[in-house]
């Protein structure tokens, strides 16, 4: 499915070049002039933290940025993780809170949407139902009691209530997985079957392997989510030595002395720090995210 | 059942405990227990007071920071979506162009919807500021700029912004679903003389419809969840003029301990997600164009 999807769209490209192109394809002047200036106009709030992030303390307390940037003062790079800010303590507690959730989903989404594809059992279509009326409720109905179940269990204030959930799938991932399993064809495992495989070998040895870009896909979600979560840690987090970087950015500016700026460039550093994983993780995973997207984006609603 | 099948549906359970406890454990329990405490007086410390469906009665008809919120959420919801999809659609349209270097204005596009949501508030928290740059750029063409976040009346269209900075989310799956609308109807169009509008509203647009409206739903669902940005730039301010629903329940619960108040709250919401999903769904026959459709 992968290789199809991939190699289907530049054959389409390379053919439609050497034909006539169609009127309403033809690019015009103006719509390059249209595409520069949008593009432009996306990109300043970027080269502006770009500038910010560069820019000296004296700059800062006199609030006198500029778009391009005029100073570059490399060092609030390295700034970030002496002794000034807990920027380092930040980015370990992201991984460790991402890494976690990583983990759980992939480990406890492949099984329960293999599980839901190929296994019969009475009462699944029941459950399966269950799982798509899932998708619809709002998580801020769940939210004080299940803070009151982990306050219970003394778990606030550390990773877990951010991580554990993790291994237990959601509806979403589920689905996913199940839509993927079902689009391979079940020779291979009625085979494996016959063989003396069991069901648990099954899914080890033969639908693991082949799950991979749905798994994939399915860790770069949990990731994005999980790095960028801002309530889940706000909620559950006080301790500044727990934060993750999201919250960890955030309270820097929140919490500087009542007449002191934020030291702005030291907080643009970290939303840099913040946002540069999500764009490697974007280039690396790209081609699972477009058919995941894609092929999940049709089927949720037809 | 033959034993072959016990076993099997065994192993279905075995798999599917995972998501089964969770379900029961972080979903069911807590929904059931989020019903109860909504219809009870509850600090979190001292035993719940039941007050019945008195929560509901006072949000509905005793507290106008709930129908501003309501308000300011829809307000929101009304017009950050649709515009979103409006500009995601016109960039992808000149995006399906034979452009060059369509994977840099692609990338470029796409880029700010990479930004986690914390560093976008914080990029528009200077962005927006009053000597910012956006002011900057209004100053060139001599208009006035307003202080944005501290505003009642820019306050809404400042969030706006913020969202629509991250509307090249939709052209990438828009630019995708386009690619997949067949040639022959654009060169038959053209050959019967149809105009480039034309073409957009009567080929591409219809064909689109499906991916249009994935989109509204999400971004809908998404939109009335709004809660990060409004917590980060104004806690609700100037005034309530930024007040939402979601910051509105964080802040009865974790800052002042209204369990009960704020999951009344949670499932106002619940309410308001399920009337707009379904009023979609219901008009989606009347524009949605689903191509297996025999009509």
């Amino acid at each position: 499915m992968a290789t199809a999807l991939s190699t289907a769209t530049p054959a389409r490209e390379r053919s439609t070049s050497k034909e006539r192109v169609v009127g309403v394809f033809r690019a015009s002047p103006f719509t390059y002039a249209t595409l520069i200036v949008v593009s432009a106009v996306l990109c300043v709030p970027l080269v502006f933290v770009v500038s910010i992030a560069l820019s000296s303390d004296q700059t800062v307390n006199a609030n006198t940025f500029t778009i391009l940037p005029r100073e570059f003062h490399w060092d609030n790079f390295t700034r970030v993780f002496g002794t000034d800010l807990p920027m380092q303590r930040f980015l370990l507690n992201s991984m460790i809170i991402s890494a976690g959730a990583v983990i759980g989903q992939v480990l406890s989404s492949g099984l329960v949407g293999y599980a839901f594809a190929r296994l019969r059992a009475p009462g699944k279509n029941a459950l399966f139902i269950i799982v798509l009326a899932t998708m619809m409720i709002p998580a801020q109905i769940t939210m004080i009691p299940q803070f009151i179940l982990f306050k219970e269990l003394g778990w606030v204030n550390t990773y877990l209530p951010l991580i554990v959930p993790n291994f237990f799938s959601n509806a979403f991932n589920v689905f996913l997985v199940r839509q993927f399993v079902s689009r391979l064809p079940s020779e291979i495992d009625e085979a494996a079957m016959v063989d003396g495989l069991g069901f648990f070998g099954i899914y080890r040895r033969i639908m693991l392997p082949m799950l991979a870009p749905v798994l994939i896909a399915i860790g770069i979600f949990t990731l994005t989510a999980t790095w960028g979560d801002f309530m889940g840690p706000l909620i559950y987090l006080n301790d500044e030595s727990k934060m993750p970087l999201a919250l960890g950015v955030q309270y820097i500016t929140s919490t500087s002395a009542a007449l002191q700026a934020p030291p702005w460039n030291l907080v643009m550093v970290g939303s840099i720090l913040l946002t540069l994983p999500m764009i490697l993780v974007y280039y690396l995973g790209q081609r699972y995210l477009y058919e995941m997207d894609i092929s999940g984006g049709s089927a949720g609603v037809k | 059942m033959s034993r072959l099948r016990r076993r099997e549906a065994l192993w279905f359970y075995l798999f599917a405990s995972p998501w089964i406890i969770g379900f029961v454990v972080f979903l069911l329990g807590p929904m059931i227990a989020s019903v109860y405490i909504s219809l009870t007086d509850w600090d979190s410390f001292t035993p719940p007071k039941w007050v019945g469906l008195q929560n509901y009665t006072r949000l509905l008809t005793d507290d106008p920071v709930f129908w501003k919120a309501l308000w300011n959420t829809f307000y929101y919801a009304a017009i950050s979506v649709p515009l979103g999809l409006v500009i995601g659609l016109w960039l992808a349209n000149l995006l399906n162009k034979q452009v060059r270097a369509r994977k840099v204005f692609r990338t470029l596009i796409y880029l700010p919807t990479l930004v986690p949501l914390v560093a976008t508030a914080m990029i528009f928290k200077m962005v927006l500021a009053p000597s910012g740059p956006l002011n900057d750029v209004l100053g060139i063409f001599h208009l006035p700029g307003p202080s944005w976040l501290l505003e009642a009346v820019w306050v809404k269209p400042a969030l706006i912004l913020l969202s629509v900075w991250g509307a090249g989310g939709a052209t990438v799956l828009l630019l995708a679903a386009m690619k997949g609308i067949p040639r022959e109807l654009y060169e038959a169009a053209e050959v019967d003389g149809a105009s480039a509008i034309r073409q957009f509203w009567s080929i591409t647009v219809p064909q689109l419809t499906p991916i249009i409206f994935f989109n509204l739903i999400m971004g809908l669902i998404g939109a009335f969840q709004v809660f990060s940005q409004v917590y980060i730039l104004t806690k609700g301010g100037p005034n309530n003029a930024s007040q939402m629903m979601v910051p509105m329940l964080f802040d009865e619960a974790f800052n002042f301990y209204h369990m009960g108040y704020a999951s009344a709250i949670s499932w106002l919401l619940f309410a308001v997600i399920l009337v707009f999903t379904l009023l979609a769904f219901r008009t989606a026959r009347r524009w949605v164009f689903y191509e297996t459709e025999v009509k």
